[in-house]
């Protein structure tokens, strides 16, 4: 007897075939204009029968499961009709290249995926700026000297400190260098001709050394020419570069002013090292005479032998005496070389990823050496040639759209950006994989087209007494997939069957080989 | 412009089998799909195919009808001379293809 449905049960019954007609409606899509009307007649009539003869008063997910794969149906039929469309009259007939779920179908799809997303990486501006920072790393051993006891975020030194730092001999460090980051408003007229532009720029005034300290490439590098050598230089990040003065390769040079000083631009930084605070466009390196000496700002310390030795994680604690001896409590952090690169962290997902495959999809290809039918070992090489080729795809896929991930679209930092492109390198990488596998183990040892029809053959409640399972043929007629519904000691994995020729006249146009 | 079919054009095995059905008298989409046990998305594009080839021929029931029996209405397909005529063609290469699917249980549903 069948219960009357709850309204938990109505409600979910409602979602179900809301879905389904979503389905049609997705299909409906792509049938060409002049069909749909009738396309949409016939496929909703068909619906309707197909619920009046799956379901029952009762709610049943394998029901709704069975009437969704009935209206998934519906794109095949409508990418019919539009390939049908799309052909001449005289050529409705022809064959496509690729036939459905042939290997060079599958080849191709992912080769389009690994194009799209290679694509994106290329396009989104900000995985471009994060492989330009990669391109041009910055030396090792240099760390951010935080004042620990400062309550900012982040942490400020006064421009004080850093030159009592600077004067004295220090063990641990061999080079300094200070910068600070104002909002400044900046006037320029390159070649001095036309009307004067002026925009506000995040101006980071460093010291004369910084860009030497830091190891940071510098593009176009001009003196000024004729300008005073005493004016400060001005260099720019490659993005305001872009932005403010379309990328002209001869900036370098000119004269701007910034706030109440002129400067002269020097220069082009195609990207700031990772970690450093502050959001810059310009850097204004400055003479340590001409520097502000009250202002607060950041130093930059490179170690020296003695001090990397001492450097065992990525923060250290000092403690500074100043000239008076009293100690100041100082926190180093190092930048970006303790922080694993994209590689590292996309191999490191890559072997977590095929370490836990095991525990999601059986590594077995079934058997192959119950028939008597023998495979060329051509036809093997294609077989494991095909696999290598789409884990060869996969991987770079996983790579690409990892990068799209964390670097993309949302202002991750740095670290927040590893974990996820880590978790999407991983998540992608396993189910990627047991795709790679279930497809592979469904394609015919012959010609590696993927097998189709599945039938239900045995009754599971007789499997002692009989065979039970799915079957599903390839439909170029060389073998049969036979599928154990449960896997037994005499069935264990999924066996193929090859077909002789007496079979060829079941496959009417098949090509056999 | 539609296609000659040769009559000694062989058939694949679906397509036989689908042209059986409707001979049988499973005469809409859906009762094909569930007499031949094939999926929607094989069934559907075949029968265009073979509407194409003029194998098969559709045609909409009377709004009446469906609305006496309170459903949507149905698009009926059924065999042309040349379909019948390859149909004979492949119950002779399948000799199983009647004994699969016989009109005796289209008279039944």
């Amino acid at each position: 007897m069948r219960t009357p449905m709850g309204i938990a049960d109505r409600v979910v019954d409602g979602m179900a075939r809301g879905l389904d007609l979503c389905l049609l409606r997705g299909a409906w899509l792509l049938v060409p204009s002049a069909q749909r009307a009738e396309w949409w007649c016939e496929w909703y009539g068909e619906l309707w029968e197909a619920r009046r003869a799956y379901a029952g008063d009762a709610f049943s997910w394998k029901v709704e499961r069975a009437i969704a794969g009935f209206c998934v149906g519906a794109f095949q039929d409508a990418a019919y009709l539009r390939r049908l469309a799309r052909l001449p009259d005289g050529k409705r007939r022809a064959r496509l290249p690729l036939k459905f779920g042939s290997a060079w179908q599958c080849i191709l799809v992912l080769a389009l995926l690994l194009g799209g997303s290679f694509t994106l990486a290329r396009l989104l501006p900000g995985v471009r700026a994060e492989r330009s920072l990669l391109r041009h790393g910055v030396r090792s051993g240099l760390v951010l000297i935080e004042d620990a006891n400062n309550e900012d975020s982040p942490r400020t030194i006064s421009s004080g400190q850093y030159r009592a730092w600077k004067d004295r001999k220090q063990e641990f460090f061999d080079g300094f260098a200070f910068y600070r980051v104002t909002r400044e408003r900046v006037n320029w007229r390159l070649g001095g001709m036309g009307a004067g532009e002026s925009a506000g720029w995040g101006v980071g005034r460093a010291s004369s050394n910084f860009f030497v300290l830091l190891g940071l490439p510098i593009r176009f590098r001009g003196t000024g020419g004729g300008a005073d050598a005493e004016m400060p230089s001005l260099i720019l990040s490659e993005s305001l570069w872009k932005q403010e003065f379309g990328a002209d390769p001869h900036v370098a040079g000119s004269v701007v002013r910034v706030g109440t000083r002129w400067a002269t631009i020097t220069g082009v930084t195609p990207a700031g090292p990772r970690g450093l605070p502050g959001k810059v466009d310009a850097w204004l390196l400055e003479p340590d005479a001409q520097m502000v000496p009250s202002g607060a700002g950041y130093v930059v310390a490179h170690l020296s032998a003695s001090g990397i030795s001492r450097m065992d994680a990525a923060q250290i604690p000092i403690t500074s005496y100043s000239p008076h001896r009293s100690p100041d409590d100082l926190l180093g952090v190092s930048l970006g070389n303790e922080i694993p690169g994209q590689w590292d962290v996309f191999c490191f997902g890559v072997l977590l990823a095929f370490l836990a495959l095991p525990a999601i999809t059986s590594l077995s290809f079934g058997e192959l050496s119950v028939s008597v039918h023998r495979i060329s070992w051509v036809r093997r090489v294609w077989r494991w040639g095909f696999l290598g080729a789409k884990v060869a795809l996969l991987l770079p896929i996983v790579y690409f759209v990892s990068l799209d991930a964390a670097y993309g679209f949302t202002g991750f930092n740095a670290s927040q950006a590893l974990y996820v492109q880590m978790a999407t390198t991983f998540f992608l990488c396993l189910f990627g994989m047991q795709w790679v596998l279930s497809d592979q183990r469904q394609r015919c040892p012959v010609c590696l087209r993927r097998v189709v029809h599945p039938a239900r053959v045995g009754q599971f409640s007789s499997l002692f007494l009989a065979w039970s399972g799915t079957e599903l043929m390839c439909m170029n007629g060389h073998a049969l997939l036979h599928v154990p519904s449960l896997p037994t000691s005499w069935f264990g994995s999924q066996r193929w069957m090859f077909m002789d020729s007496s079979w060829d006249f079941l496959f009417a146009g098949a090509v056999r080989e | 412009m539609a296609f000659e079919r040769n009559p000694e054009t062989k058939l694949s095995h679906t397509a036989a089998m689908i042209l059986q059905a409707v001979d049988a008298g499973f005469v809409y989409g859906f009762s094909i799909m569930e007499m031949t046990g094939l999926p929607s998305g094989t069934v559907y594009p075949a029968m265009r195919r073979l509407e194409r080839d003029e194998l098969i021929r559709s045609s909409w029931e009377k709004q009446s009808i469906a609305d006496a029996e309170q459903r949507p209405l149905r698009k009926y397909y059924k065999l042309t001379a040349a379909g019948r005529a390859t149909l004979e063609n492949s119950r002779k290469r399948y000799p199983l293809l009647e004994r699969l699917i016989s009109s005796e249980e289209a008279r039944s549903v």
